[in-house]
């Protein structure tokens, strides 16, 4: 009974509809308009969430960076406190390992720009870092071909590099890079393996346009001393082993290796990849709240345009529905059959509107090479507010049709 | 005749609607899960629904309210979202449920 009356509704619905096509192409307009403003904002929040997060996650949830400068996003960055700081020093290093229990791999790095050649070919401005050797243990890399270096090539400095794959397809556009021998700052190294691609990071944090060289063959061309060459302390912790357990006996270990008071400010900082999290929540909230109104005045000015529609639909149809009441028709029948009209104009409208938001993520992922696609949660989130806005503005329409008197409305003109 | 009492709660529920409607698609809504928008929307709907069948004095409106009222505190129990505007809300609420039901037996009973 149900069934045929949804069947019946809808069909009365559907004919309603594309009786006056014009009519419903323009109140549906609004919706489509409201639900592709409010989910295209949603697809790139979250689009741009997961890249960054993925970009964080890339950086280690269980590592801990003893850096100069600490990681604060607040509006009142004291600066000044931090100015004079010492960088991490590479001995420093070698103290920690000795020293420290609760981490499962201590490594150092620094890094600067610089230029690279190969015959012909160079690359300005490519990221050259120098390395300790456990670094692998810290950082997630894959290497496509060639191997990474040994212990002892790390420790006495070898002329070596692992290059990115950018770095790669830019000096050897048509030759395997392994076993040649290309120059940083005029240095001469030899290649012995290549990074797998990575792809674009919005953080900026990606191997493809990086060479790895050794820690002790950096130094020829990056001052470890210099702030510019960035030097940063990588800790890892243990498994079962919290970062704040860490984080504790670093401390205690930093301030034991740089000679510091008991009661002095600690003249280093250590950073978390929580820290960058916490940074971003900031910036989505205020990005997706920003989307929200938007796009919900955009459906409410579409819900608004839909009820009135309703009511002039009601208005037209007074005869109809009065011969239909006296037909045996029921309120509930009445109510559902306009009810109907009305989520199928508002649910059409957002499908339109989920179509276009689909297409036009689709020619921007190819345009931003990145991955912002509309998601299942998205479709949904669009479908239920189209249905919703469909109810609400239909409602009272289809409840006073549902409530006429069949003999005035025959009446009606 | 709908006593002016009624028509103030109605206008009130009308209003509520138009400013928690927004909230369905909300990115703290958004946030609990996939189908959350979708639940805190019925609810929305229904609280809406309720405020039409009160405008018309109807019997079903009152129960609707009443249903959609407890959803509700129930949903913002659940989802853990009880700050200053949810003990504001349950005091509103009974406040209005006490003088629906006070009317509640001259109310329409039909649909």
């Amino acid at each position: 009974m149900l069934w045929v009356l949804f069947k019946e509704s809808l069909f009365f619905a559907w004919q309603s509809l594309n009786s006056n096509k014009l009519r419903s192409f323009l109140s549906l307009l609004g919706i489509t308009i409201g639900i592709f403003a409010i989910i295209l904002v949603f697809t790139i929040v979250d689009g741009l969430e997961s890249n960054i997060r993925g970009s964080i996650q890339s950086l280690g949830n269980n590592v801990v960076y003893i850096q100069k400068w600490p990681w604060d996003f607040g509006p009142d960055y004291p600066w000044w406190k931090y100015i004079n700081r010492p960088v991490p020093k590479y001995y420093e290093l070698d103290e920690l390992q000795k020293r420290c229990k609760s981490t499962e791999a201590i490594a150092y790095r620094m890094g600067k720009r610089r230029t690279l050649k190969y015959k012909s070919n160079s690359i300005q401005n490519a990221v050259v870092a120098g390395i300790s050797h456990d670094f692998y243990k810290i950082k997630n890399f894959d290497l496509t071909s060639g191997r990474y270096f040994t212990q002892n090539e790390t420790d006495a400095g070898y002329h070596l590099a692992l290059i990115g794959a950018s770095i790669a397809d830019g000096l050897f556009p048509n030759e395997d890079p392994i076993g040649k021998e290309i120059k940083i700052s005029g240095h001469k190294a030899v290649v012995i393996g290549v990074i797998k691609k990575e792809g674009e990071s919005l953080l900026g944090i990606s191997f493809d346009y990086q060479v790895i060289t050794p820690f002790n063959f950096a130094r020829y061309f990056l001052d470890p001393n210099s702030e510019n060459a960035d030097p940063i302390i990588y800790a890892k912790a243990r498994p079962n082993v919290s970062n704040a357990e860490m984080m504790g006996e670093l401390t205690g270990i930093m301030r034991a290796i740089r000679k510091l008071k008991p009661l002095g400010e600690p003249n280093f900082a250590l950073n978390e990849t929580s820290l960058i999290s916490k940074g971003f929540d900031g910036l989505f909230d205020i990005i997706g709240t920003a989307g929200w109104i938007i796009g919900g005045f955009s459906i409410l000015v579409g819900g608004f345009g839909i009820a009135n529609i309703m009511f002039v639909s009601v208005r037209e149809r007074t005869n109809l529905i009065g011969i239909q009441k006296s037909l045996g028709a029921k309120n509930f029948f009445i109510l559902v059959q306009f009810l109907g009209e009305s989520v199928m104009l508002s649910t059409i409208g957002g499908f339109f509107g989920l179509l276009i938001t689909y297409i036009i993520t689709a020619l921007g992922k190819d345009v931003i090479d990145m991955d912002i696609s509309l998601t299942s949660t998205n479709i949904i989130l669009g479908f239920t507010i189209s249905i919703l806005i469909g109810i609400i503005s239909g409602f009272i329409p289809a409840y006073s049709a549902s409530q006429l008197d069949p003999v005035e409305a025959i009446r009606s003109n | 005749m709908r006593p002016k009492i009624i028509t103030f709660i109605c206008v009130i529920g009308y209003l509520s609607v138009v400013f928690t409607f927004p909230q369905v698609f909300s990115p703290q809504i958004k946030k609990l899960g996939v189908f959350v928008p979708a639940i805190y929307g019925i609810l929305v709907a229904a609280n809406f629904i309720a405020c039409v069948g009160l405008w018309y004095f109807k019997q079903w409106g009152v129960q609707l309210y009443v249903i959609s009222i407890f959803a509700k505190l129930l949903f913002y129990i659940l989802s853990n979202q009880m700050g200053f505007g949810f003990y504001f809300n349950i005091i509103l609420s009974f406040i209005f449920i006490l003088i629906l039901l006070r009317f509640y037996p001259k109310m329409n009973q039909n649909l």
